[in-house]
């Protein structure tokens, strides 16, 4: 009865929230310049996964909205007191009520989060978690630190291996080929970060003491933002980045460069720049 | 269905089943973990920051700092007039206090006799409310790569290189000024437009928070150095003259690219643009001279700046490559070319080179700037036309 009733309640606040939240979010990608009520479009292979997911979810609870919203609607203008008529007042306590509420909970619960659960599911299984084998000559390796508060990474530079004085060294800049996977490893010096590419669509924690993995495919060249999605501390905010994708042929010319540069900056006497691991395979 | 407890257990069932049939399809186990002992010899060989010390807020007492001499207070007065507005200081030795002061309508600026030493210096008085509110900021906006005491080291700034301004070592390196000392003016522009291609960002804070900030900046120097140092000059922006090349830009590219391998010998540290077969006639120089090896490449120089008692090393940019730090057009890089960048290899030209010679280093450079910057396909070509036949 009552329990019922604030489920039912619970139900319906959580639907209101999630539609809320879709719209701030549609209002944030706006004010990003992309599309109007459009998120930035996705740069990344597997980018469309994610912005298909976003919309079905944006979608399935705009109309469970409306819904809900137009049932609410019945009872409030069917029972409402007027003249020559008794405001009708109903706990939903009749067994039928009881049953309908729970067939309606179950049928969301089935067709909603269950559908989006199955989908989320298989993204992350055909995408996000598929890494691609580390093949040097097909995918471009990456060494990310984060630290508070900011971003090193690491190429491998001409020779392809990492640690040696020919490395290319950014910090909160990475430059990238288009075309090929990206694959990155990525450990912290102090604290939890969380290494956030919104263009490329891929978020992944990045904790001290373990080398967390992660991969992507770009598909467009541009300048494209990196931010910290973990809360890391009072400068948080100043987290933040720039990646750029660059064609295959501008980017090999621009490794080339920055790899010879990074020798001519190499100072075996500055320990703090000598950090870097063996790529783990 | 009997209750609505019923009800609860049925769809918490639901949900538990499919989680643990998603668990038991590994959709969870497929993240890959690094094995352990790997990522434990990791986190044992980082340095690690320092650990955060108390930052009290407060500054309780004010500090003389040191102001510009006499010129600058008679530049200031003129710079009002012309704007219409009341001189700040007075100019008369007159109206100053018994221990020979002069006092400006705030009660800003103080001139102090140094007696021993037969010696005239300004100084102001900076009070501790304004020190505190610069403080505040400090903290909130500078202190991530600054450092909480201002040392340079702070926890964004300690892989960063070169490394932020370790403000007790009092020394600037994009001031654009002459003198040992920027005066507040040029520090607070350096704040608001930042240094392009670093963290360093243009602040877009308010004047009085930036003029706080500076302030305080000033207040780190240690006793008997800096803005604490009665001999050390303060100077303003270096003055770009007339542009003796106007309307003859093409020229000055030519002449600059003389200037730039010849008598500036900018190519000692910074890349060569030109290949070394093609010098000697360029410069008139005999054929068999030598120059250094891969010119094309900058060299690692050594500076004054310090992290934690050890010298940092910087490399001067390639210009087609690395991003110009204080501007690119031919005043900004006239600028930074005749002040020079302290505490680095690169001295002050001015007065060593002729106004002509700097405005046409200032073009030259723009134009390598202009011409290959960002420009993957011809930066390539010149490339390989300095490479060839080394
Ligand atoms: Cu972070």
């Amino acid at each position: 009865m009552n329990r019922i009733n604030s489920l039912l309640a619970g139900v319906l606040s959580s639907r209101w929230m999630k539609a809320l939240a879709v719209v701030g979010m549609a209002g944030v990608a706006e004010a990003q310049g992309g599309n109007r009520w459009a998120p930035f479009p996705p740069a990344s292979d597997f980018g469309h996964r994610f912005s298909e997911l976003f919309w079905l979810i944006t979608i399935l609870c705009s109309i469970s909205m409306v819904i809900v919203v137009l049932l609410l609607l019945i009872p409030l203008l069917r029972d409402r007191a007027r003249p020559g008529h008794k405001a009708n007042y109903d706990h939903g306590s009749s067994l039928h009520d009881k049953r309908l509420t729970a067939v309606i909970s179950l049928a969301t619960f089935i067709v909603l989060d269950a559908w989006v659960l199955a989908i989320a599911m298989k993204d992350l299984r055909e995408a996000y978690w598929n890494m691609p084998e580390v093949d040097q000559a097909e995918t471009y390796p990456i060494e990310v630190l984060g630290q508070q508060w900011a971003w090193h990474f690491r190429g491998p530079g001409l020779d392809g291996e990492f640690g040696t004085p020919d490395d290319i060294l950014e910090m909160n800049q990475l430059t990238i080929p288009k075309g090929r996977p990206v694959s990155f490893q990525m450990t912290s010096k102090d604290v939890i970060h969380s290494l956030f590419l919104p263009e490329m669509r891929t978020k992944k924690d990045v904790n001290p003491g373990s080398i967390n993995k992660t991969w992507f495919k770009p598909i467009e060249a541009g300048e494209f933002t990196i931010l910290c999605a973990e809360l890391c501390g009072y400068a948080h905010y100043q987290m933040f980045g720039n990646l750029t994708v660059m064609e295959q042929e501008d980017f090999d010319e621009w490794e080339e460069s920055a790899s010879l540069l990074g020798i001519a900056a190499y100072d075996p006497e500055d320990e703090e720049a000598q950090w870097a691991w063996e790529w783990e395979e | 269905m009997r209750s609505p407890f019923t009800q609860l257990v049925c769809l918490a069932t639901v949900a538990i089943g499919t989680l643990s049939s998603f668990k038991a399809l590994n959709f969870f186990g497929s993240d890959p973990r690094a094995d352990e002992d790997h990522s434990q010899m990791i986190a044992e060989e980082l340095p690690h920051a320092r650990p955060p010390r108390g930052v009290p807020l407060t500054i309780t007492e004010g500090t003389w700092l040191r102001a510009p001499g006499e010129e600058w207070i008679i530049q200031q007065n003129e710079l009002a007039r012309k704007q219409g507005l009341e001189p700040r200081f007075t100019e008369d030795p007159s109206a100053a206090d018994g221990e020979g002061a002069w006092i400006d309508s705030t009660g800003f600026i103080q001139k102090r006799y140094d007696e021993e030493e037969d010696f005239w210096a300004y100084w102001q008085w900076v009070g501790p409310a304004q020190l505190t509110r610069g403080r505040r900021d400090f903290v909130q906006f500078c202190s991530s790569c600054h450092g909480l005491d201002g040392d340079g080291y702070g926890r964004s700034g300690q892989w960063l290189r070169p490394s932020p301004r370790d403000f007790r070592q009092t020394n600037f390196k994009f001031t654009k000024v002459l003198a040992n000392l920027p005066t507040d003016d040029a520090l607070k522009r350096l704040i608001k437009r930042g240094l392009d291609g670093t963290p360093m960002l243009p602040w877009d804070l308010s004047d009085e928070q930036i003029t706080d900030i500076v302030q305080y900046i000033k207040s780190l120097s240690p006793e008997g150095m800096g803005w604490r140092d009665p001999f050390t000059g303060i100077g303003s922006i270096v003055e770009a003259g007339e542009n003796p090349w106007a309307g003859r830009e093409n020229f000055a590219i030519k002449h600059g690219e003389k200037v730039y391998h010849g008598v500036a010998q900018c190519m000692l540290c910074h890349p060569g643009y030109v290949n070394p077969r093609d010098l000697p006639g360029l410069l008139d120089q005999p054929e068999d001279t030598v120059y250094r090896e891969n010119l094309y490449l900058p060299v690692l120089k050594d500076s004054e700046y310090e992290v934690l008692g050890e010298k940092v090393k910087i490399l001067p940019p390639d210009f087609t490559f690395h991003t110009i730090r204080s501007g690119q057009t031919p005043q900004d890089l006239y600028e930074t070319i005749a002040s020079g960048i302290k505490g680095t290899a690169m001295p002050a030209w001015k007065g060593s080179l002729s106004e002509e010679d700097l405005w046409a280093l200032a073009y030259y450079v723009q134009d390598l700037v202009e011409e290959y910057k960002d420009k993957p396909a011809e930066r390539r070509g010149l490339m390989e036309r300095l490479r060839e036949g080394l």
